[in-house]
């Protein structure tokens, strides 16, 4: 395959995950500004875990989710007994600390006569896991493609069961789900561990391709693209924020075609999307009709 | 069965409802009735659980069920329907039904294994009665956001049958009706009293109150102005004042 194109899918797996982490809140109500944190910590804790600790990368990224499902749980903890905006506006503040702090984390060794690890605004360089093995970019491609066809595998199930269908009922109408039965505050906590996580991935294997990773990385344009990117592609399935990123990064970042207009014709097809469909292109009454086709 | 006692619920500093006593008997249909803002979504919504109560108790069949969490509420028998109807407008009639039938407060007790084994038949059946008592078979695979007015407030009536309640709170289930839908409505509370459901029934629409309740409360400022038989509550000149106003 040709190197820009492999790049490219790499790109698009590893941003689908932190878009699916959006779409996974947005599942039950809550809207996130603040997933590239998650995705950040996941970057930094999986970079720490092979660069510094000599950690094999299955267990590094394992690390990476854990620290951001577990930072997710912190954030959401107090926030989520609260109706409103109080979430939304917590995880942006939760992110922009976030980000401060990793510029203010220095945590180096030395590696090789050389030092390795966070080093404040600087950055966090030489995370060489993969090119120490010599695993090539398309082996690498392989590795985001199959643990996000797992991921999505996972959602499928998870959205055909019960509880599925519980987190769809919460996202339409809190106070209905508690009056039909459902402990709607453990429900969401179970979103954001599960929306942690799925961020903390992305930014492990994300470290993991560019060995290079920097706090700046993750600022609010990251968090805003992720939760757009659900807006865009659609709420009703989870293949939906995947087509988001993939009109977003493929379509629009990695062609020339839009040069230089990008961000106006990501911010004008959200502001249209919204408008005319305000749940994305694949949203539920789109799938419902096609469920029904399908019956026929 | 349904027994407040003294409860009060203060929104900073107006009292919503304020030291009220009330009880319902089993199988009895209470009309509870007043001017706008005299508290009686509010009482409906202590009931449920929507909010905590400021003072007071609230037990059902004995059990003190004051602070027990809305979800909970569920399985001790209590379902309501909304003044503004709420449905889950995402799923379908039949699945509208459904989730309400397979509440998992539902699931624990009836055990996972009973409803594997004989469960989806018998559910399946309930299904079917519901949908033919709300008059909305030929529907079911609609989204209920598609129904139509009258169409949405049967399903949600049916939606709370579905959890298999004892109690049942109705918040002004004849708001936006026509007479021939009221007379329906009339028709269906009066078979749901013959099922043995108890039902408080909060309602503007005078005549139906009148007409199916076993007893009517008169809340006026939070507070009970006056309670007895239709007739009773009719000639009381406290009532006649708080809807009137003084000659």
């Amino acid at each position: 395959m040709e190197p820009h194109l492999v790049g490219v899918l790499t790109n698009i797996g590893m941003i689908a995950f932190v878009a699916l982490s959006a779409y996974l809140l947005l599942l039950v109500g809550e809207i996130s500004f603040g997933q590239q944190a998650f995705f950040g910590i996941g970057a930094y804790a999986a970079g720490i875990g092979t660069a510094v600790l000599d950690l094999p990368l299955g267990l590094a990224l394992a690390i990476g989710a854990i620290a951001a499902a577990i930072g997710q749980l912190a954030l959401a903890l107090p926030t989520f007994r609260l109706r409103g905006l109080y979430f939304a506006m917590a995880s942006l503040a939760f992110a922009e600390m976030m980000r401060i702090v990793l510029e203010l984390t220095q945590f180096q060794v030395e590696r090789d006569g050389e030092l390795v690890g966070p080093n404040g605004a600087e950055g966090f360089r030489g995370i060489r896991y993969i090119f120490e093995r010599g695993i090539e970019p398309a082996e690498f491609l392989l590795l985001v493609a199959a643990l996000l066809a797992a991921t999505l595998a996972l959602l499928a199930v998870l959205e055909r069961s019960r509880f599925g269908r519980r987190l769809r009922m919460v996202g339409e109408d809190e106070l209905l789900a508690a009056l039909s039965g459902i402990d709607v505050f453990r429900t969401k906590l179970a979103m954001a561990a599960a929306a942690g996580a799925l961020a903390g991935l992305g930014g492990g294997l994300y470290a993991h391709a560019s060995t290079y990773i920097e706090p700046r990385l993750f600022d609010v344009m990251l968090g805003v693209h992720s939760l757009a990117y659900g807006l865009i592609g659609g709420l009703g399935t989870a293949l939906g924020p995947l087509l988001g990123v993939g009109l977003d990064i493929g379509l629009l970042e990695s062609t020339q075609m839009f040069a230089g207009y990008r961000m106006i014709v990501f911010g004008g097809l959200v502001a249209v999307l919204l408008i005319w469909r305000p749940r994305g292109l694949l949203d539920e009454r789109l799938l419902h009709r096609l469920a029904r086709i399908g019956r026929r | 069965m349904l027994a407040l006692d003294g409860i009060a619920k203060h929104f900073g500093g107006i009292r919503a409802v304020d030291d009220l006593a009330l009880t319902v008997a089993k199988g009895e249909i209470l009309g509870l009735i007043g001017p706008n803002g005299s508290g009686k979504s509010t009482t409906v919504n202590l009931i449920c659980g929507l909010y905590p109560v400021t003072a007071g108790r609230i037990t059902l069949d004995g059990r003190d069920i004051t602070d027990l969490p809305t979800h909970r509420r569920l399985s001790e028998g209590i379902a309501r329907t909304f003044q503004n109807i709420r449905l889950f407008g995402g799923l379908t009639v039949w699945q509208n039904l459904w989730v309400a039938q397979n509440a998992p407060a539902h699931r624990k007790e009836r055990g996972y294994l009973a409803r594997w084994l004989g469960g989806s038949k018998q559910a399946r059946e309930e299904t079917g009665r519901l949908l033919d008592f709300a008059g909305l078979a030929h529907r079911k695979d609609e989204l209920a956001a598609n129904l139509a007015f009258g169409e949405q407030r049967r399903l949600e009536l049916a939606r709370a049958l579905a959890t298999r309640p004892s109690l049942l709170l109705l918040d002004e289930p004849a708001a936006g009706m026509n007479a021939e839908e009221i007379a329906a409505l009339d028709e269906r509370i009066r078979e749901l009293k013959r099922q043995g459901y108890t039902i408080v029934l909060i309602e503007h629409h005078m005549e139906l109150v009148m007409a199916v309740s076993d007893r009517v409360c008169v809340l006026n400022f939070g507070r009970k102005i006056a309670e007895g038989t239709a007739a009773e509550v009719q000639a009381d000149p406290a009532v006649r004042q708080a809807y009137l106003g003084t000659a």
